[in-house]
């Protein structure tokens, strides 16, 4: 018997050291094989994609149409050189700067808000150059379809001044069949309306354009997203459409990368959408229509705030992958508490509080609990020694005790797996978000969404972690166990370094609060103890007299 | 199918990540020991079932304890042959039986 439980000690510590060294070299690995190339890959593609500026071809084929079945493969590919001089029309707003080209497409958006720049400084442009453009029609007839790529578009203004009122663009496109209307209104705080017009009946499709190319990587999701008249979401990512796919009765379509989106809608009239792989089977968005239709589009920033202004729903095009029924409501709490402190770091402190304050009842009673063991230490000691060698025995004796004694140390798995979620929905949030990219909180700390440059919350986490430790009565039989515990804070500090700033925050203030409770509930205890000490002493006094 | 995915979760559970969650359940058996046998003796939708009852359960409002798993149902068809006994099942009244596990069930193999 006492071989045995040798032999399952070793064992554990076996399993135990092999599960740490699996996983660093997991993460490590993970790191080094997957992330990284993806960052190569991704900075390789831009780089090309700037050689691609001058000499660039695109495929300008109609999705195959539904309805129209004389045309069922646009295979023809017509040519087409962009080029900057190109640039028919530039429209300010107060948020952005809209290029509009020679095909009456929105060559390029650059935002003007001061927080949207790149890591050179300069404003940041959303559009990558060799993709499919927003607004871009394409005609399910292929004559008309290989015409409109060679006939330039005429539009009533060349400049427009969109900061302070609404202003109205028409871009009129003649053919040999047909006379392609665009009417735009552009409102000053970024988003536009269109009205297209074809004449002569004939069907064609426009795109909200390919997503943004800012920052598509593999921590949060980029492509195609469509919200249904039933409520629901269908999101194609990137590189996964392998074929044309059609979609009825649809809100708003949203090509998006991390943190911006190009989005088409119209909340009046259904939409028929169909999604058509690129070169990288990444999603391309087609609205169709017939005559005439309208439409509203917004090209920037997900940002919560802008986006419901215009329309409750399009919020929707914000997703935190599939965690976003949780990171969501997190998000709008964060939201909430920022517009009363304005600082999104010491958001986070509050927020954790007020969780911590939540969950107070809780952890209140179970410290009380584990204090009270304190006392009955000796009995505990007592079972461990009767059953030392049996260790399933020696649980199940304890399990007996602590039922006697109405006292249990253990704080309980629900309030351990309660922690998962949240811990989860702030990573997601600071990842996911906009609004939290770049955001200060003090001294160092300069952007919560990336991690800390110096490693001091990381740090500080790790120590508050183990004086947590330190200062927590703890019931653990297994010399070896104890060890490996003790040494958990070392591994949390070492996970924690690249995670974003504002996580490792929320663990360190969470666990800051945890020993303030425990602090106080042990004073507590050992005031009360001093009482009825000198009560008993007060009681054997009296008695004698 | 199911149940041998969630069986192997658990398992990987109790191997590999038990050191983070070590010293937080209330109970005797533990939260996944308690999952796993649930999972082993009953049906797939009662198993899930008194698994999550087991972990809401499991906080500083209940006082914890021994919490052995309970399964309904008709034992028949008595076999006459030697077998390994993996679990007892004591009976409970109302054609109900505690569950509790033969701890030498494994090592006998062992040896």
């Amino acid at each position: 018997m006492k071989k045995n439980t040798d032999l399952t000690k070793q064992d554990s510590q076996k399993r135990i050291f092999i599960a740490m060294l699996l996983s660093f070299v997991f993460f490590i690995g993970y790191d080094y094989l997957y992330i990284q190339p993806q960052q190569e890959v991704y900075e390789k593609q831009q780089a090309s994609a700037q050689v691609l500026d001058t000499t660039k071809s695109t495929q300008n084929s109609a999705p195959q149409s539904s309805t129209n079945k004389l045309s069922p493969n646009n295979a023809v590919a017509p040519t087409v050189i962009l080029d900057s001089s190109e640039i028919v029309t530039t429209i300010t707003t107060k948020k952005n700067i809209i290029k509009i080209d020679s095909f009456g497409r929105i060559a390029q958006v650059t935002l003007l808000d001061k927080q949207y720049i790149d890591e050179n400084g300069d404003k940041i442009k959303l559009f990558a150059v060799d993709q499919l453009r927003p607004l871009e029609v394409r005609f399910s007839n292929r004559d008309i379809n290989n015409e409109a790529f060679k006939v330039n578009v005429v539009s009533s203004s060349s400049k427009l001044d969109a900061r302070l009122k609404i202003q109205t663009l028409t871009l009129t496109q003649t053919m040999s069949n047909t006379t392609l209307v665009k009417t735009l209104k552009f409102y000053p705080d970024g988003h536009y309306d269109i009205n297209i017009k074809a004449t002569n009946g004939v069907e064609f499709f426009v795109t909200p354009g390919f997503r943004p190319n800012v920052i598509a990587d593999v921590y949060a999701d980029h492509g195609a997203l469509l919200k249904m008249n039933d409520g629901t979401l269908t999101i194609v990512e990137d590189e996964d459409l392998d074929k044309t796919v059609h979609f009825n009765g649809i809100k708003f379509a949203s090509a998006f990368d991390r943190y911006y989106a190009t989005i088409l809608y119209n909340f009046n009239r259904s939409l028929e959408v169909s999604l058509m792989p690129n070169n990288n089977e990444s999603p391309q968005i087609f609205i169709h229509a017939k005559d005439s239709i309208n439409l509203s589009g917004y090209v920037g920033p997900k940002s919560h705030k802008e986006l419901e202004a215009l329309n409750k729903e399009l919020t929707d095009t914000i997703e935190y992958g599939w965690f976003t029924f949780l990171a969501k409501p997190m998000f709008l709490l964060l939201q909430f508490m920022h517009d009363y402190i304005g600082n999104w770091g010491w958001t986070i402190v509050l927020v954790t509080v007020l969780i911590k304050l939540v969950l107070y009842p809780l952890s209140y009673k179970g410290m009380v609990s584990m204090n009270k063991l304190k006392e009955l230490a000796p009995k505990v000691k007592e079972i461990q020694e009767k059953y030392k060698h049996d260790k399933q025995k020696s649980g199940a004796k304890m399990m007996e005790f602590y039922k006697r004694e109405e006292v249990n140390p253990m704080g309980g798995c629900l309030p351990m797996l309660l922690q998962i979620p949240v811990f989860f929905s702030i990573y997601r949030v600071l990842l996911n978000s906009i609004e939290l990219k770049g955001s200060e909180w003090i001294l160092w700390i300069n952007d919560l969404a990336s991690m800390d440059p110096y490693y001091v919350l990381p740090i500080l986490m790790g120590i508050t972690m183990y004086l947590q430790q330190l200062i927590t009565p703890n019931q653990m039989q297994d010399e070896l166990q104890k060890k490996l515990f003790q040494f958990l804070p070392v591994i949390f500090t070492f996970f924690f370094l690249w995670f974003p700033a504002g996580l490792t925050l929320y663990w360190f203030i969470n666990n800051l609060f945890t020993i303030g409770q425990q602090y106080y509930v042990n004073t507590l205890f050992t005031k009360a103890k001093i009482v009825r000490h000198e009560e008993h002493l007060n009681h054997k006094h009296n008695t004698k007299d | 199918m199911i149940k041998k995915i969630i069986l192997l979760f658990l398992a990987f559970y109790q191997r590999f990540l038990t050191l983070f969650s070590y010293g937080s359940c209330r109970f005797y058996p533990t939260c996944s020991q308690y999952s796993i046998q649930q999972f082993e003796t009953n049906s797939l939708f009662k198993a899930i079932y008194f698994t999550i009852l087991r972990i809401l359960k499991c906080n500083q409002l209940f006082n914890g304890g021994i919490d052995y798993p309970k399964v309904k149902l008709n034992l028949h068809n008595i076999q006459y042959k030697k077998i390994d006994v993996k679990y007892w099942y004591i009976p409970d009244g109302n054609n109900q039986y505690l569950i509790i596990k033969n701890w030498n069930y494994k090592n006998e193999k062992k040896h």
